[in-house]
Formats: structure tokens, sequence, C-alpha cells
């Protein structure tokens, strides 16, 4: 090689800071259309070296040359072919992207004017726009100030610095640690069209990968020194490990280097690891948006039906009014027109039996019909009264139900005992009527399933509002494995009437069996008629 | 573009909350509250006198509003403007024609902007200490060449920088605030649309942005400083003229206004902000304030300390929406 094709000479370059010394003499040279890698440990001096090379600080001892001349300090780098990629951005937080991409090499009119140029925003923008677009760099506007950007934007803004016009030499001071992998591999890719363009290229790097993939030649940097410098074919990682840490010892640096690769690698998998959490949070919060769909349906149609529920139990209310007032209509005909109709013909046969025309076997036959109607006007009696408690209405539910359990028990044979409050009062009709329908169906129920020979029933205010009706037997009690539905499937509509009924009062019904055996049916209800005798004894003062 | 609309609206609201809107309004209520409070202040001869000297102050504050644009203060301004003035008298004095005595004084004051900006720019010294040394120089070379008398006598040709009007139809229009207006256009001009006032407010805050991309920060502030002292030198040159005489004491203590207008209408040091418009308004605000004081017959003594106490609370007002703002930010 001859020296012509050197393009840089760097020569004996001495740096300190104070008493510190940095660099001590470093000596190197790039080729046109070369790419050296420079390695070495962090505080090796790398960034210092770089820096006195793009012109931004002046060396203590030893001169740049560029192509034959020697550089005088200060020259501006870039007026002179030099680019610098820095460690990590330095940009300009109150310009915008593309403000930032041309700073210092903005197009404007008149263009032999430096300083007083009118920069010409839109070709800029063009331009900027190609920049990025090479860096595949995702930007959201060439207007937005960099501030706002992240780190790794900023580092590609920095980047596409570069990018805008064509250089001699490209010095690259390890950007690295802001870009993620995709763009570092971008990186090198870029390496590798420079240098087939001609441009050389000066690459400061810590990663061996990186170095090995594009380096043409490889200098490795140590207490600022140049203590290695070789072509890339003819090394291998353990020798520049070996440089940089300045060890020969190969057991002992076995270990450096996998630390070194390994950490490289770690921060790959980091990385990927990152991007997967990414779309695992995307995931995530896709799913959640759609479980929030489900719930908002789910309780939509909840909705519905507890319309439709609503609708239903007022009808309910309604069909049960209805019957009761149905039954009461058919008990006042009963009792005002077939009773009386009866009774009217039991007089008539009366008369008829105590006319002397009459002959006596007739008469007897007469008495014996007479009698029956007698048991068919009680037969028809009784009817009226289950259909509508005569007593219900005059004298209200206390009174209703110790009349019906009184009758019952003489029916049926099994001995009721009765614990009514006695400041029960009166309850609104539909409720009275509720309540009254629920104690004869649970006696009914007693009868046609508990195989009881006692029943107790107890009515009495838990609060002022609300009224316990308490039906213990002592039975058989419940089976086991009861449920109302099955039970209404078997057709015991009994005890699926109380809750029923319980439901539309709005109250609370408690099925359970008793320690000696029996069930035990709790109705809780609440009405609209505070009891006063609960009330006095509530409040103590009065 | 899809950014003009939310952009036109900040642009509104910037005008309310802006600096600008709070000065303008100050300077209005204190024209008001002058106008109601002495039978002086409206009267056309005070009226033309506050315009005329407002030119010149104005012209000097614009200068120093770029130097406090890019980080840095220029103590030197108000020497600059005597010494400016005293050498276009002394060349006058000297029989040279007038456009000679301009350019020599316009050329001191570049000179003593220059040094500024070398040492400054080039040896990076603080420009508080530097322009502080220049403003002692300059007077001293003041005290040297005048020997300590004023320079009387100037020929009319050059007082009407300061004295004449320009008529334009029935519109009298004095030569200063001409003067004012041209140079107030070119500075706008320079400022806003060349990349030279794009890399002066990147001067304050992004010096290593600027550094990294090859530009010449020493040359930079060698330009500001220079401009500075030209602008000075400007003003200098109209207050000698307007008052016919240059006197070796003359604009002693003016760097005080002039420092506390370009910060009240420019905003506060490095923030890299700051209109043309705002610096003249902060200029007029303190113009019209002296000479309310001296209408309303407040004792000289009081008047500098009544300055300095508005320049502190410009500062101090500045730093504290600005905190605000980056809690909120």
């Amino acid at each position: 090689m001859s020296a012509s094709d050197v393009l840089l000479e760097v020569h004996h370059i001495v740096k300190s800071f104070g008493k510190l010394p940095v660099l001590r003499g470093v000596t190197l040279e790039v080729k046109a259309g070369e790419v050296v890698g420079v390695a070495g440990k962090n505080g090796a001096g790398k960034t210092v070296l770089a820096s006195i090379i793009a012109g931004l600080m002046p060396p203590d001892d030893g001169y740049l040359k560029l192509e034959g001349t020697v550089l005088p300090w200060p020259f501006c780098a870039r007026d002179k072919g030099i680019e610098l990629i820095p460690q990590s951005p330095v940009l300009a937080d109150s310009l915008d992207v593309t403000g930032n991409i041309f700073l210092g090499r903005e197009l404007g009119w008149p263009s032999r004017f430096r300083w007083l140029r009118v920069p010409n925003r839109k070709r800029m923008d063009e331009l900027a726009e190609q920049a990025l677009a090479t860096l595949e760099a995702h930007i959201p506007s060439l207007r937005e100030h960099v501030a706002y950007l992240s780190p790794e934007q900023r580092q590609l803004v920095a980047i596409a610095r570069v990018l805008i016009q064509a250089a001699k030499l490209i010095v690259i001071d390890d950007p690295t640690a802001l870009l993620s992998s995709p763009y570092q591999r971008k990186l090198l890719t870029l390496i590798e069209a420079w240098r087939d363009k001609g441009t050389a290229v000066l690459f400061f790097s810590n990663n061996l990968d990186h170095l090995f993939a594009v380096a043409d030649r490889l200098l490795v940097l140590r207490e600022g020194h140049i203590v290695m410098e070789t072509p890339t074919d003819e090394t291998t990682r353990e020798e520049v490990v070996a440089a940089i840490v300045g060890m020969s010892d190969r057991r002992e640096l076995t270990p450096i280097i996998w630390a070194l690769d390994s950490y490289y690698r770690a921060r790959e998998q980091a990385e990927k690891l990152r991007h997967q959490q990414r779309l695992l949070e995307k995931d995530l919060a896709a799913q959640t948006s759609l479980r929030e769909q489900l719930l908002e349906q789910l309780s939509l149609q909840i909705a519905a039906l507890d319309k439709a529920n609503r609708a239903l139990q007022e009808a309910q209310r309604r069909l049960l009014t209805e019957r009761e007032q149905e039954r009461k209509r058919l008990a006042r005909e009963l009792h005002d027109q077939i009773i009386q109709d009866l009774l009217s013909i039991n007089y008539q046969l009366e008369d008829l039996g105590e006319a002397e025309s009459v002959p006596l076997p007739v008469r007897e036959d007469i008495s014996r019909v007479r009698e029956d109607i007698r048991t068919l006007i009680t037969e028809v009696r009784r009817i009226c009264g289950d259909l509508r408690p005569p007593t219900i209405d005059s004298l209200g539910l206390g009174a209703a139900i110790r009349s019906y359990a009184r009758d019952w028990q003489e029916r049926t044979g099994i001995q009721v005992t009765l614990d009514v409050d006695e400041h029960l009062g009166r309850l609104p009709e539909p409720i009275e009527l509720s309540l009254f329908r629920i104690v004869q169906e649970g006696l009914n129920n007693v009868w046609k399933h508990a195989q009881a020979t006692q029943v107790h029933i107890q009515i009495h205010h838990t609060s002022p509002r609300m009224l316990a009706i308490t039906i213990a037997d002592n039975g058989r009690g419940l089976p086991e494995d009861f449920d109302l539905a099955a039970a209404s499937r078997e057709g015991h509509y009994g005890l699926l009437g109380i809750s029923e009924r319980v439901a539309l009062l709005g109250g609370r019904l408690t099925l359970k069996n008793r320690p000696r055996g029996g069930l035990l049916i709790r109705v809780e209800v609440p009405h609209p008629r505070p009891s006063r005798a609960v009330l006095r004894e509530l409040s103590p003062g009065d | 573009m899809k950014d003009t609309g939310p952009r036109r609206i900040r642009g509104v609201r910037r005008i309310l909350n802006a600096r600008e809107g709070v000065v303008l309004l100050l300077f209005f209520l204190l024209a008001l509250f002058l106008s109601v409070r002495t039978p002086t202040f409206l009267s056309a001869q005070n009226l033309s006198n506050v315009a005329r000297s407002f030119s010149w102050i104005a012209v000097v504050v614009l200068g120093e509003s770029v130097v406090i644009l890019t980080g840095g203060i220029d103590l030197s301004v108000g020497a600059t403007m005597a010494l400016a003035g005293l050498i276009a008298a002394l060349v006058l004095q000297g029989g040279h024609p007038v456009c000679l005595a301009v350019l020599a004084g316009l050329a001191a004051g570049m000179g003593v902007g220059y040094v500024n900006g070398t040492l400054v720019g080039r040896l990076d010294l603080p420009s508080y200490i530097v322009t502080l040394g220049t403003m002692s120089v300059a007077r001293g070379i003041i005290f040297v060449l005048s020997r300590g008398w004023p320079v009387r006598n100037l020929p009319y040709t050059f007082r009407v920088l300061g004295q004449g009007y320009i008529y334009l139809n029935a519109l009298m229009i004095p030569v200063p605030v001409l003067i004012l207006l041209v140079l107030t256009l070119a500075s706008a001009v320079l400022l806003n649309m060349t990349l030279l006032g794009r890399y002066i407010r990147l001067l304050g805050r992004s010096a290593p942005a600027l550094h990294v991309s090859g530009i010449d920060i020493g040359g930079l502030k060698q330009f500001v400083y220079t401009f500075s002292g030209f602008m000075a030198a400007a003003g200098g040159l109209m207050m000698t003229a307007r008052l016919g005489v240059a006197a070796p004491t003359a604009a002693v203590g003016y760097e005080i206004d002039i420092i506390a207008a370009a910060i009240l209408g420019g905003g506060g040091l490095t923030t890299g902000k700051g209109t043309i418009w705002g610096v003249l308004i902060g200029a007029g605000l303190l113009h019209i304030l002296r000479n309310g004081l001296v209408l309303m017959g407040v004792h000289p003594y009081w008047q500098t300390g009544i300055v300095g106490a508005m320049l502190l609370a410009a500062i101090l007002v500045d730093s504290l929406p600005l905190k605000t703002r980056e809690q909120h930010g």
C-alpha cells in the first residue's frame, strides 16, 4: 500500500485533563474506504480520541494530517469531510428534527453567504425525510422538537445528520448503547455501505461482534496507547480481549471473554424480553377491553333479565290479586246464592215434610234429604271459608288464622298451637291475604307430607316493619337433597307457592330441619304499617 | 399543513400569557396613571421628548437583548455610547465631514464590542467580568481624550441625527425614530430569518450542539458583542446629536436601565426566547417610568433604586412561572 492511500494520519496525539493522562501518544492511520475498528475498555480514551479527530477538542501534542495536509487547530472537521456520530446525541432541544439534522449544514439562500442565509425548509425537510427513511427510523413528525423524542429517536436523528452529506471519514463513537438491536444491525449495514462507496470509517466500539462483523482492521486502545493493531482476519476474539484487558494468561482470559460475550448476549436477550413484554402488554390491553365489552354485554343482559323479571313479578302479583278477588266473588256467590238457595230449599222441604197430606215414608225421605242438604251447606260453607276466610275482612289476619287453624285441627286431627302477636294490627289487604295463604299452604304441606302430630305457628314482629311467621312441625322434615325446583317438578306446589308469595312481598323464606326432627318454615316479610306496639317497646323512654 | 391549527391557537395563547402582553399592559397602565397624575405627561412637548430619547435608548436595548439572548451580558454599553459620541464629536471638531465622524463613532463602538466578543468567545472568559473591564477602559479612554471637558458646538448637520425631522406629507417624523425603525427592522430580519439568528438563539442553551455541528461558537459570540457595540455606538451618536454636546460623563449608569429593559421585554437570561417587539415594549415601559419619575418630582436618588428594583422583579417573576411550568410539563 502506498502512502497516498492514507486518508487520515493521527500522529502521536497526547491529551490529559489536568494531571490525568488520557492519551499518551496515539498514532494511527486510516485509509480511504477502510473500516478501522477501535476497541478499548471504558475510560481507555476512545471518546477523547474521537473528539480530537472530529475537531471538538485540541490535543496537547501531536497532529492530524488529512490527505497529507496538517489540520491546524482549531479546524472545522465537518468542512474537511470528517463527520462524527457521538456516543450520545448532542442535539439542540429547541429545534425540530429537520433543524437538528441540518444544524450547521443548512441549505439556504443566498448560498454564498454562510451565516446570513435564509434557510430553505422545504428542501431540507425532503432530504431529512430521505435520511430517516434510510435509517427506517420512526419519528412522528419532522416538526417535532427533539426534546420530546425518545433517546433512541434522538440517536437516530444524530445518525441521520451524517447521512445528508457525503463525507470522507466518518467517526463513530459507539452510539449503540442507545440503540435497539435492529438499529444496531442497521448501523452495521450502513458502515458497510459507506465502505463500498469509498468512505473511511473509524468505528469505536466495545462490542466484539460488531467489530468483527464490519472492521477491516482492529486497533486496541489501552491506557492511552495503541496496544494492538492487526487485520481483523488475522486475529481472534481471545487475542483482542487479551489486548483490551492487558492479560495474556488464557485461563484467566476465558471468563472475561465469556463475560463480555454474555454481556452483549444478555443485552440482546433483555431487549427481546422487553419487546415481548410490550407485545404481552398490548395483548393484555386488548383482552382487558374484550373483557370489558363482555362485562358490558353481561350487565345489559342482566338489566334486561331484571326488567323481564320485574314484569313477571308484576304479572304474578296481578294474577294473585285477581285470583283472590275471583275467589272472594266466588265465595260470596256461593254464600249469598247457593247457600241461601239451599237454605230456602231446606225450608220448603221442611214445610213439605210437615204437611199432613204427605205420607209417612215420604216424610222420612224428605227428612233424609234435608239432612243431606244441611251436610251440603256445611260443606259449601267450608269451601267458602277456604276460598275466602270469612273473618279476614272483618277481624283481620290473626282472627282468620286462629279460626282456620281450629277448623284445620278438627279436620286433620293434627294438634295446632298458635302464638300470634297480640298487637298484630291490620295490614294492607294483599299482605294479609298473602300471609294467610302462606299459613294455609304451610299447614296443607304439613298435612300432606310431614306425617306430623303437632304444629306450632308463631306470628310476631321482629322489627316495627318486619313480620315473621314460623310454622314448625314434628314430622319427617325435608329430605337431604331438597330442592325447590325439583319439588315443583314433582308436583309439590305448596312450598313453591310459599316461596313465590314471599318473593312478591319482598320477604325472605328459610326452610330448615329442626334438630329434633320436623320442618321449620320461617317467613319474614316487610310491611308498610309499623306496629305501634313494637315501636313503643323499642323506645323505652316513652 | 397539519400543524397550523394548534399552532395558531398556541400563538394566540402565547401572546396572551407571554411577558410581552404583561409588559404591554404595564406600559399602558403606567401611561394612563401618568396622564392622570401629571399635567405634563400627555403634552406634545413631553411626548416628543420621550419619543426621541426612547429611540436611542431602544437602539442600545436591542443590541443588549441579543447579548442576553445568548446567555451573556454587556455592561459596557453605557461607556460605549459615550465613547462613540465623543469620538464623533472630536472628529467633527477636527473639521472632518459628518459621515466620517459617524463611521468613526460606529467603528469605536464595534471595536469595544469586538474586544468583548474576542475575550468572551475565544478565551471563554465570563462576560460580566470582561465587559466590566472594557466599561472602565472605555470610560478611561473618554477621560483621556476629552481631558475631562465636554465637547460642544457640534454642527447642525450632525445634530440633525438627534433633533431633525423628516417631513412625509403632513407627518413629522423625528430622525431618531426613523433610525430606530430601520435598525429594528434590520435586527428583526437578522434574528428571525437568517441562520445567524437561529444560531444566536441556540447559543444560550444548546452550545454543545452548535459545537458538534462545527459552528464557530467563538465567532458567533464575537459577532454578538460586536453587534451590541455597534448598536450602543449608534445609540450614543443619536444621544450626542440630540443633546448637542459630548460629555465625558454621558450615559453613566445607563447600563442598569438598558439591561432591565432588555430582560423585562426580551426574557430572562439564557432562555433563547424573546422577540424584538417584546424588547421594544420593555424599553418603552422603562423609559416612561423614568420620565414619569422625573415628572412626578421623585428625587433622583430614588430613581436608580426603583429601576434596579424593577430589574430584580422582572428576573424574579421570570423564574417563578418557569419552575411551575417545568413541574407540570
